[in-house]
């Protein structure tokens, strides 16, 4: 049953390709809605899988699996009126290689074996090679031949830490199946040395695929090369599912009792990120680049705050659901963006306020959403893990994060103020229809209302998932 | 008797290493690679975990696979477009011959720090596969041509496979159905970009994929 969530997209995506176009478009909301009502009735009912060795529901899987779900659904209304205004060579292949793409992604959400999630991430890279080369061009093919190679030797390096982790099953003389969940109970008894070797290794292997510095080089050119809602799906929910790796390692750390060892490792990584995207984000000159190093930004965000523990994680959960909300929404805006003025560059664009007023709306509350302003979940996410960083003393990393996020902050609303009002020649080649310029409204109100309140189901959820790696009130 | 012949095998694995180092021209990588590739598939069938019929099948599928099978497509493929036989390095060979000597110096000098009990009678074996994995990156970062890259990458992933298939006897088939997944379809996506490159900039030289920055 747990299995039709990705066996579905999964022949869905290989119908897509022998599909005429129309039909393929519709095929592709059809899915996303399907998926959709499938990954609700896993978050209510949590059945078993029926290979239980290898599948099964966790409560982080299905966090993301909603976010995954929900976020498709949004982005496949928005490709079909993105598909009427920028005809693609091969659209089959796009529509055929973004359902797989979402069926790897859920295949990952509910793996527990740990080679079968390793599979399953190696599937994503597979299936989202082709999204990046859609416009096949030369800066394209470069953006896809990075992604492919640096991916590649990432997850090669998570391999050799799953086979670490197999050794100190061994030399711990442990007996079990070779699914996190199993490993996790029995941590106490695997060899610790081995143990924490394969954490560095599959950190630095799955960190590699969610874009955590100093591995990041692939993301900024993968997300501006790909077409807008691929960039969205890239942003919004492929970074997550690499980190569920890292989260689920990282459980069975804490249940070995080497939880300080994780959280100090994942703290450096996260700044590190943080740093990176600082420096970067100030002279950046093309927007979608822009937004995939505030990407950057919020996957260091997430690392540090679960590296902190306590109120922390609790943090870094909120801003991972909040993040894929409002980036994607503003992938897609950015997607809007380049449709209407056929430019990457930002000193190209300028009056987005009165040019595409409707696109400005959805971009310019998604940067004060990306930013932390008050009203957005974000915001409550960082707060936490500041007084996560200050409960557990850690007064200088918290000073260079909140440092850095002063930094980024100025360097990007620089930019989105040029965008928005800076004067411009520039004539609008899109109509700005409803199909357009909606799905960013919803993803936007859906953070919000999130933020107003948080439906108690959701809370105990993200309660669960993070009890076993230290998180909390 | 078995282990004298493990350490035979891996020392021609290490050879190839330094082989691999000193080669200037495509052909002459793509086959040390591809003879590595069919000796570290030997190796899991000579370390003494007891071998199922299956498990000899596998073996023998994955030895012809990585030592037969992908070094031909990679051959063909550059005969096809034509591409130039240089591997570009960016750290001359001699230096990267000095450097791999460096590199198995020090695998050999950690796994001596290290006690793994299941393949503690193989004294190189350690070594050899920590040796793979660096050496492979290294030729990934310090060859400009990316047929080359892709080698590199391959020899790291013999790396793991030597690693993976023998340190932990319960990783065993998982990590050889990875790999094997892993090299298929990593090195066929990267054989279809090639063509795209070789079409696009009418070389493979990733001097040319330098315009995407910061």
């Amino acid at each position: 049953m747990v299995e039709l969530i990705f066996l579905t997209p999964l022949v869905a995506g290989i119908l897509a390709f022998f599909l005429p176009k129309s039909l393929g478009r519709w095929l592709l909301v059809g899915t996303g809605a399907l998926h959709l009502i499938l990954s609700l009735f896993l978050w209510n009912n949590r059945p078993e899988a029926v290979f239980n060795r290898y599948f099964s529901v966790t409560p982080e899987g299905l966090l993301s699996l909603l976010v995954i779900s929900f976020l498709f659904f949004l982005i496949s209304i928005y490709a079909v009126s993105y598909l009427k205004e920028r005809e693609l060579q091969a659209e089959n292949v796009f529509t055929g290689f973004m359902l797989l793409f979402l069926s790897t992604m859920s295949m990952v959400t509910v793996s527990d074996h740990i080679m079968v999630f390793w599979i399953a991430i190696e599937a994503t890279t597979l299936a989202s090679a082709p999204l990046i080369y859609t416009h096949r061009s030369s800066a394209s093919l470069e953006a896809t031949w990075k992604y492919v190679l640096i991916c590649s030797v990432g997850i090669a390096m998570a391999l050799l830490g799953s086979v670490l982790i197999t050794l100190s099953m061994d030399i711990g003389n442990v007996n079990a199946v070779l699914s996190f969940s199993a490993i996790t109970g029995v941590a106490g008894k695997l060899d610790p040395f081995w143990l924490k070797a394969g954490f560095i290794f599959i950190l630095v292997g799955y960190g590699t695929k969610m874009g955590l510095a100093p591995m990041h080089t692939w993301l900024p050119d993968a997300h501006s090369e790909a077409p807008g809602p691929a960039s969205a799906l890239f942003s919004g929910v492929l970074l997550n599912c690499a980190y569920l790796g890292i989260f689920k390692t990282n459980k069975i750390m804490h249940a070995a009792g080497l939880g300080d060892f994780s959280g100090i490792i994942l703290m450096v990584f996260g700044l590190m990120s943080i740093l990176a995207a600082a420096t970067f984000i100030i002279r950046q000159n093309e927007y979608k680049r822009m937004l995939a190093y505030s990407s950057i930004e919020n996957m260091g965000i997430i690392a540090f705050g679960t590296g902190i523990g306590g109120i922390g994680v609790y943090g870094a959960v909120i801003c991972m659901i909040h993040h894929s909300l409002i980036k994607s929404s503003l992938f897609l805006s950015a997607g809007n963006i380049l449709l209407g003025y056929g430019n990457r560059l930002i000193k190209n664009t300028g009056g987005l306020i009165t040019l595409m007023p409707k696109t400005f709306l959805a971009f310019f509350a998604g940067f004060a959403g990306i930013s932390g302003f008050p009203p957005f979940g974000i915001f409550i996410g960082e707060l936490f893990i500041i007084l996560g960083a200050f409960r557990g003393k850690h007064y200088a990393m918290a000073g260079i994060f909140i440092l850095s996020l002063c930094v980024i902050f100025a360097g990007f609303a620089n930019q989105v103020m040029k965008i928005s009002f800076d004067h411009s020649k520039a004539t609008i080649r899109l109509k700005e229809k409803p199909g357009l310029v909606w799905p960013q409204y919803v993803l936007l109100l859906t953070s919000l209302a999130l933020c107003i309140s948080i439906p108690d189901t959701v809370h105990q959820t993200i309660i669960d998932a993070i009890s076993a790696i230290g998180g909390g009130f | 008797m078995s282990i004298l012949q493990v350490d035979t095998i891996l020392t021609l694995v290490l050879l190839s290493v330094l082989f691999s180092f000193g080669s200037s021209r495509l052909p002459r990588l793509i086959s040390v690679v591809g003879f590595q590739g069919i000796v570290v598939s030997l190796v899991p069938l000579f370390v003494g975990h007891d071998m199922t019929a299956g498990g000899i099948v596998f073996t023998l599928a994955t030895l012809a696979i990585r030592g037969i099978i992908i070094p031909m497509s990679i051959y063909k493929a550059i005969n096809r477009v034509n591409i130039k036989r240089e591997v570009e390095p960016i750290v001359g060979y001699h230096a990267s011959i000095i450097c791999g000597l460096l590199l198995i110096v020090a695998a050999t000098w950690i796994s001596r720090q290290l006690n793994i009990p299941a393949i503690k009678d193989y004294t190189l074996l350690f070594p050899t596969a920590m040796a793979l994995l660096v050496t492979g990156m290294f030729l990934l970062m310090a060859r400009r041509n990316a047929i080359a890259m892709v080698l590199g990458y391959i020899m790291m992933e013999n790396g793991i496979y030597l690693l993976g298939t023998t340190i932990s006897v319960r990783a065993r088939h998982i990590v050889e159905f990875g790999i094997l997944l892993d090299i298929l379809a990593g090195v066929m996506i990267m054989a279809v970009i090639l063509q795209n490159i070789k079409q696009t900039f009418d070389d493979v030289d990733t001097a040319h994929l330098r315009s995407l920055k910061e």
